[in-house]
């Protein structure tokens, strides 16, 4: 079920948040939370709720474990094998096909007979982030920087809680503990207001100006072959605005979805295309993702404190795999090394960098990752590669269908990214005139939900 | 986009957007007790939505319409490759297309099948069973339906309401359809209570089903998004569904890109477990059976097309497969791809066409090839033939 379609706004949502506040005790409010987080994911594949409810079950004996034993050795184990098996889970539902076609690639291509057997493995929605819910909470209570909780229903409710079960944000179990804790004592009213302003204009990025955008690049893309000079920048800078308004359109109509229930989400979106260099990028760019990977890969490898050489070697290691994280495809993890290379260049020239005027570093990051968004929608390095080559050889024309559309959508997501505030940067009380423009761009988001299925969140696929 | 602090009133977020979605589920649960018909653009859609169960149709229907215009069309939203047609739909008491007349007369057959039998985008006169039965002089039945595979207990329920002692059952079967399999004991045993089904419950379930299925909101919407997607203002995202193909007179056509598929499949299964079962269900009720195989439009235009891919080994055999399977089993069957690719050549020559240019199914001109070649092929007969307009359809309503 998606937060942009008619049965979850009509239908799931009204109930879910009707029920909830109607219980007034906390375990009640937990079981329901559970409940219709569940009921949520099944829409998709009910099957594999019970490869979500098999990883928390994991994480919550994790942490009984690490309650109950203060041995190193043992809470040691208590920490490695479930994190073992949470990956596990995880590298087989998301990898192995990957994986198989890889070596069969290389051995092919080594003159090799043998074969990895082709599994057609369905990759579970959200498994990515479920996953490292847990994997933080586990290795947050063995750093004792958490103290793990032992009512199953609180801990089932963190996981799975539906606004941010299947794309985020990646919340640490310290981030919401409070809120969890004093779940009966929520005050519906305090956060009703700041709650739909959030996801109205969540809605208002994805369904007016992502998915506006995707309809004249997406046609134009699946021909890439046969794009201009102009084109190809125009379908990239469309792609990039998409992205953005896309995830972070997802991202604030899960805070504001947070909000409805009295829970608190954290910000993952803080305009990144006014970074002024790629480390910056990234401190504003899927907050939650990148400080899992600086808390939980980077730093443990040993960031850097050691050597530069050292420091390099942990930053690309961390970006491979931050871009692996992102799909089980060679051009996510080239993607991945590609942004490495640049906080490494940034590391080491980063001086001559910031002498440049603000404006320039702002324009020059910006540029950078939208190349990097080359790699990131392309399907194969074929399409990427016939995309940079045009991009950056004249090929007169256009033909793309839409284009004055897309000027003008451009133009406005330009605006709002590079200028505006964002979601977290405004107080979401408005003036009834911003209630009733609101109102006016909710009530058309519905009627084009209304003309078709709703298209799903591009980080779905993650 | 930050806002000055406000009193708590009405005018908040917290109170417009959940009254806002209150009134949009009001709106659209009103309108869902509101006709569709100004809607629709083909009696298909008008006339499904509250059918009662085991019906074609809403019974007692008649639908008319100056402009209407092919599926594909709409499908594809090419509105510049509609051809625009009259059509007149009507259904009788059990919810079939067929021209109300009296029950008192035994039918000498019954079709059933798909769209092709119920004759979507021709009027009442124009359809399959109206032009058997003006060729035959017989009361040819057009039970004609979405499910286009009934179980024996449908058909036998039916005969016994026609008053059918003996006669025909001609099951039209068209080459981009499923091919049906026999149901499980579970789905016999299901389709037995519809047909127990007391009449007012089964129009209840048809009531109930077709407000919640059908949304007005939805396709007035659908259609606004149609008219922006206009290959100008935003590109045509309904493109895909259909494939535009040129004949070699200049003339656009349209085909399903689903079915296209179906033609390249190399090993399309050809069982006919479905109709021995069927045929021998029927015979002990002294029924006979005949299958009749209806080629696709792209089986019969291709070679007019220009630019085509190869057909490649086996592609496209597939119903003569299956009418090889059919004869092997004893199972009477009349193949109609020959004549209507003998026949297809000519018409495209004289700009005439067996098949709607903007629509898969075929023309009243197409109907009336296939009519003519089942009374050369299988004459009917049958205490209620004989006289010319006797037939359920010479009625106007």
């Amino acid at each position: 079920m998606l937060f942009n379609s008619l049965s979850f706004l009509l239908l799931f949502l009204p109930i879910a948040y009707v029920v909830f506040w109607r219980l007034t005790s906390k375990t009640h409010r937990y079981a329901w939370l559970v409940i219709s987080s569940y009921v949520f994911y099944s829409f998709w594949d009910y099957r594999f709720c019970a490869l979500m409810l098999l990883t928390t079950l994991v994480g919550y004996l994790a942490g009984l474990g690490l309650l109950m034993w203060q041995d190193p050795r043992r809470r040691w184990v208590c920490v490695i094998a479930p994190v073992a098996t949470c990956l596990a889970f995880l590298g087989f539902f998301k990898y192995t096909t990957f994986f198989a076609a890889s070596v069969n690639a290389v051995l092919s291509w080594l003159g090799g007979s043998f074969a990895a057997p082709r599994l057609d493995i369905i990759l579970p929605i959200g498994i990515s982030f479920y996953t490292f819910h847990t994997i933080t909470y586990m290795v947050d209570a063995y750093r004792r920087a958490i103290t793990p909780t032992r009512n199953f229903l609180m801990f089932a409710s963190y996981v799975a809680f539906f606004p941010q079960l299947v794309a985020g944000p990646i919340m640490r179990f310290k981030q919401i503990e409070e809120e969890l804790a004093t779940i009966d004592r929520a005050d519906r009213k305090a956060t009703l207001d700041i709650g739909w302003s959030f996801f109205v204009i969540g809605m208002v990025k994805k369904v007016l100006i992502a998915d506006t955008i995707a309809a004249v690049i997406d046609p134009a893309l699946s021909r890439y072959a046969e794009l201009s000079t102009l084109d190809a920048w125009l379908c990239m800078l469309g792609y990039s605005y998409q992205l953005y308004f896309d995830f972070s359109g997802y991202s604030d109509m899960a805070v504001g979805l947070g909000y409805l229930f009295g829970l608190r989400l954290p910000q993952n979106f803080n305009s990144p295309y006014k970074a002024t260099d790629i480390a910056d990028f990234w401190r504003r760019w899927h907050i939650s993702l990148s400080s899992f990977f600086r808390d939980y890969v980077y730093i443990p490898l040993g960031g850097n404190r050691a050597s530069r050489l050292t420091a390099y070697r942990n930053v690309m290691i961390t970006m491979l795999l931050c871009g692996l994280w992102h799909g089980a495809n060679w051009t996510f993890v080239v993607w991945g090394g590609y942004h490495g290379l640049l906080l490494v260049l940034q590391q080491r020239f980063g001086g001559l960098w910031d002498g440049l005027p603000m404006w320039s570093r702002r324009a020059g990051t910006f540029v950078l990752v939208v190349l990097g968004w080359v790699l990131f929608r392309s399907d194969n390095f074929e399409m990427a590669l016939a995309l940079l080559r045009v991009m950056f050889s004249w090929h007169a024309g256009s033909t793309i269908i839409g284009a004055p559309v897309l000027v003008a959508m451009l133009m406005l997501a330009g605006g709002i990214a590079h200028y505006a505030p964002n979601t977290f940067e405004v107080r979401h009380r408005w003036a009834p005139a911003g209630v009733a423009g609101f109102a006016v761009l909710f009530g058309i988001c519905v009627f084009v939900l209304y003309s078709a299925q709703p298209s799903p969140f591009l980080y779905f696929q993650f | 986009m930050s806002g000055t602090d406000f009193p708590r009133t009405t005018w908040q977020m917290g109170a417009v957007i959940p009254r806002l979605l209150l009134v949009v589920c009001l709106v659209d649960v009103s309108l869902r007790f509101m006709s569709i018909d100004p809607l629709t653009f083909r009696a298909w859609e008008a006339l499904t939505r509250y059918r009662p169960l085991g019906a074609a149709f809403e019974p007692n229907r008649h639908y008319s319409n100056e402009r209407s215009y092919g599926d594909s069309a709409a499908m594809g939203n090419h509105p510049e490759l509609r051809q625009y047609r009259h059509e007149t739909f009507t259904t009788d008491a059990l919810g079939f297309r067929n021209v109300a007349a009296s029950r008192s007369e035994p039918a000498a057959a019954i079709l059933i099948g798909d769209s092709f039998a119920v004759g979507s985008g021709v009027s009442d006169e124009e359809t399959l069973s109206s032009r058997l039965s003006t060729l035959s002089g017989c009361i040819i039945y057009n039970a004609g339906s979405e499910h286009a595979y009934p179980d024996p207990a449908q058909v036998l329920a039916l005969a016994r309401n026609l008053h059918m002692q003996g006669g025909l059952i001609l099951h039209l079967y068209s080459e981009d359809r499923e091919l049906p399999a026999v149901p499980t004991q579970w789905q016999r045993e299901v389709k037995q209570v519809l047909v127990r089904t007391p009449e007012w419950a089964g129009s209840f379930v048809g009531r109930v089903r077709g407000l919640i299925t059908v949304s007005p909101l939805r396709i007035m919407s659908e259609r606004a998004m149609k008219a922006i997607a206009n290959d100008r203002i935003f590109p045509n995202r309904y493109d895909a569904n259909v494939v535009k193909a040129t004949l070699s007179t200049g003339d656009s056509m349209l085909f399903l890109a689903s079915r296209l598929q179906n033609f390249y499949s190399k090993r399309r299964e050809a069982s006919v477990e479905y109709w021995t079962w069927m045929g021998a269900e029927l015979r002990r009720e002294r029924l006979n059976f005949l299958v009749l195989l209806v080629p696709g439009k792209y089986t019969v235009y291709r070679r007019f097309l220009v630019n085509q891919g190869p057909v490649g080994y086996m592609a496209g055999d597939y119903l003569y497969r299956l009418e090889h399977a059919l004869r092997a089993a004893g199972v009477p069957v009349l193949h109609l791809a020959p004549i209507f690719l003998a026949r297809a050549g000519d018409s495209v020559a004289r700009g005439e066409f067996l098949y709607w240019l903007d629509d898969v199914h075929w023309t009243s001109r197409g109907i009336d090839l296939a009519a003519a070649t089942i009374q050369e092929s299988w004459p009917l007969t049958g205490p209620s033939c004989g006289g010319a307009h006797r037939s359920l359809t010479a009625k106007t309503p």
